[in-house]
């Protein structure tokens, strides 16, 4: 059951500072602190360079600060090693890219399974846990299709269903409309709200509009600062649907 | 991930690549190959060469004349004259040589032979009658000579059946006359194929009184090798040890290192050969090894293509939840697989070339070359080849393994 009032993760002014060979170090973050609650729709937004990737990153554990704390579950990052994130990101994370990040060679079932194979599930476990996520996208029918002969959209749909494979707490999209058309992308974002609607937190970067109102918070950023942080008075997507 | 999802991962990650992957190994199976083929041809080698040997008998002891020649540029060495009638009376002799049979001096030395408008060229052996018991050998058609004919100095000779054939072809030939070393000899008997035993290749010979040879044909009053029959294996090497000392007191020789003459048996000959083999294949399988190396090398270049070109199927990986192991294992595996799978081709290629050329000696060298498949050969090629892609695979796969997830994801 979702608890609104329980804290999932805390950052207080978090920094990230990107360092060349030449030693010129460029600020993506300068002190960033909010809070996500448990189960909510969060979408970040900003012009290209507000440091919105790079928060992604941090948040989803693929990155590391260079300041200020983020604790995830009362526990601090940073006291995790490299591969317990890559466990908690495995158990506790789903993640749904611009670039769709599919193996290409590789079936349907083959992608949606990869996180499963890293959390250990016995074999025979594995098939009917992924057919499930990959009926719940509407792929029933493209199961052992290579996933690289796949329209944008089916694609895209694979990568949500890999992502929600595990059962994760959050669902990270990093533009994950960005690669597709109107119509596909909309698809996809129906998609994510179902999730949304089934428990998951989703954290959505996103620079288009009609995307960031299916969420239920918007975080502007705009040169590594919150420039706002705004309940949506109009989930309109999501009340026309309801 | 578990070591068996690792290993799938592994064997989908080569399939995807297939022509570069079977390019890859060439490097491995050429080696591995080459190990092989190394292995089985110089243990065919040496087992022809053993089997030979063995021809010689357990019971048999050469002496020869002069040091052990130290190398090839020491042959002087040989060129003595050492061993005389004075040598042979005291091998004779119970109370120097205990458990001696038969001692038989011989020289030797070679020469053309005519029978009419044949000739051939043939070995020479000058000996005694003792030769008989020595190597164990009897004529086929007619007789040997007799200590009478020793003693006499007598022109009769015996033949080999390679010079038989090559004189007389399929008619007889004892009784008839032939011309050796412009002398006239009457051929008295005809040996049948006999082989090669020892040093001696009877077949190839015309064996004659031990006298006349080193009167008339040579000139000589020195024998070239005493071979010494004793009674049992149990005895022979307390027999080489008596004749060793009994020489050497004859000689006046006390530092073993300035003796004038070598003494050996089976045993040692055998001994000797293994060496020689041993060294031999030795250096084969070094160079077989360096391409082993090389094969390596090329294993780890195309590895650390392969880690570039993957850098986002890594990202994503690691995205998912793929631990620092969990990769290194994946492309370790990959590299092992590779190579194991390059060995495993090598040792069957390896296998059926050794088969073909232990067939082709068989048959056109006219030696009995016989082929066993080289189990530790195989195993050997096997752990080799998973080896060198485990040392060659891993700094790659580290390479893989440390690139953080999100510098894999971006990468383009």
């Amino acid at each position: 059951m979702i608890n609104n009032s329980e804290i999932l993760l805390r950052i207080r002014g978090l920094e990230k500072i990107y360092s060349d060979d030449g030693g010129t170090e460029t600020p993506a973050l300068r002190g960033v602190s909010f809070d996500i609650r448990k189960g909510e729709f969060l979408a970040i937004m900003g012009p290209s360079g507000s440091g919105k990737s790079t928060l992604l990153h941090i948040l989803g554990f693929l990155d590391r600060p260079s300041g200020g704390s983020y604790i995830f579950e009362n526990k601090e990052m940073n006291s995790y090693n490299n591969d317990e994130l890559a466990q908690l990101r495995n158990k506790k994370f789903g993640f749904i890219f611009q670039a769709f990040n599919l193996l290409a060679r590789s079936s349907v079932m083959e992608n949606v399974k990869l996180p499963l194979a890293y959390a250990d599930v016995p074999e025979a476990k594995q098939t009917p846990i992924a057919m499930k996520a990959i009926d719940a996208v509407g792929l029933s029918h493209r199961v052992y299709h290579e996933s690289s002969k796949l329209s944008g959209g089916e694609k895209q749909r694979v990568a949500i269903a890999r992502a929600l494979v595990n059962d994760p707490e959050v669902i990270f999209a990093d533009e994950p409309t960005g690669n597709l058309d109107s119509k596909s992308g909309g698809q996809v974002m129906e998609f994510i709200d179902k999730l949304h609607n089934q428990g998951h937190t989703i954290i959505l970067i996103t620079h288009e509009t009609y995307t960031a109102e299916y969420a239920e918070r918007i975080i502007k950023l705009k040169d590594g600062l919150i420039e706002s942080d705004e309940k949506v008075s109009s989930r309109h997507h999501a009340e026309f649907k309801k | 991930m578990t070591l068996g999802n690792t290993f799938k991962t592994s064997i989908k990650g080569l399939l995807t690549h297939k022509s570069r992957s079977i390019l890859t190994i060439l490097g491995i199976v050429i080696g591995i190959t080459a190990i092989m083929l190394v292995m089985a041809v110089s243990r065919g080698a040496k087992d022809l060469i053993l089997s030979q040997i063995q021809g010689l008998g357990s019971q048999t002891i050469i002496v020869r004349a002069g040091r052990e020649p130290e190398g090839p540029s020491d042959f002087a060495s040989i060129f003595t004259t050492s061993l005389k009638d004075r040598e042979v009376q005291a091998l004779k002799n119970p109370a120097f040589v205990r458990g001696v049979l038969a001692v038989a001096p011989n020289v030797i030395g070679s020469g053309t032979a005519l029978y009419g408008s044949e000739t051939k060229n043939a070995s020479l052996l000058g000996t005694t009658t003792d030769i008989l018991q020595a190597l164990e050998i009897q004529p086929r058609y007619g007789a040997f000579f007799s200590e009478a004919d020793v003693a006499a100095h007598s022109s009769v000779a015996v033949l080999g059946s390679e010079v038989k054939e090559e004189l007389f072809g399929d008619s007889d030939a004892v009784g008839e006359t032939i011309k050796f070393y412009d002398r006239n000899f009457k051929v008295i008997g005809v040996f049948d194929n006999i082989g090669q035993i020892g040093a001696f290749d009877i077949d190839t010979n015309i064996i004659v009184p031990v006298t006349t040879a080193n009167q008339y044909l040579l000139g000589n009053n020195h024998y070239t090798v005493i071979m010494v029959r004793v009674e049992s294996e149990a005895v022979i090497e307390r027999a080489a040890d008596d004749i060793r000392q009994t020489l050497r007191e004859l000689h006046g020789i006390t530092d073993p290192d300035k003796d004038d003459f070598f003494v050996a048996t089976q045993a040692d000959l055998a001994e000797r050969v293994g060496t020689i083999t041993g060294i031999l294949s030795a250096l084969l399988l070094s160079v077989a090894a360096i391409s082993l190396v090389v094969g390596g090398i090329g294993i780890m270049n195309i590895m650390l293509v392969s880690v570039t070109e993957r850098t986002r199927e890594i990202g994503l990986r690691k995205a998912v939840g793929a631990t620092t192991g969990d990769i290194l294992r994946q492309f370790l595996f990959e590299s092992v697989l590779l190579t194991s799978v390059g060995g495993v081709i090598g040792i069957s290629l390896g296998a059926v070339l050794s088969l073909l050329a232990s067939v082709i000696l068989t048959r056109f060298l006219e030696v009995n070359w016989g082929f066993a498949f080289p189990i530790t050969g195989a195993l050997l090629g096997f752990g080799v080849s998973a080896l060198v892609g485990l040392i060659f695979g891993i700094y790659p796969a580290r390479q893989a393994s440390r690139k953080s997830p999100i510098e894999a994801l971006r990468y383009e």
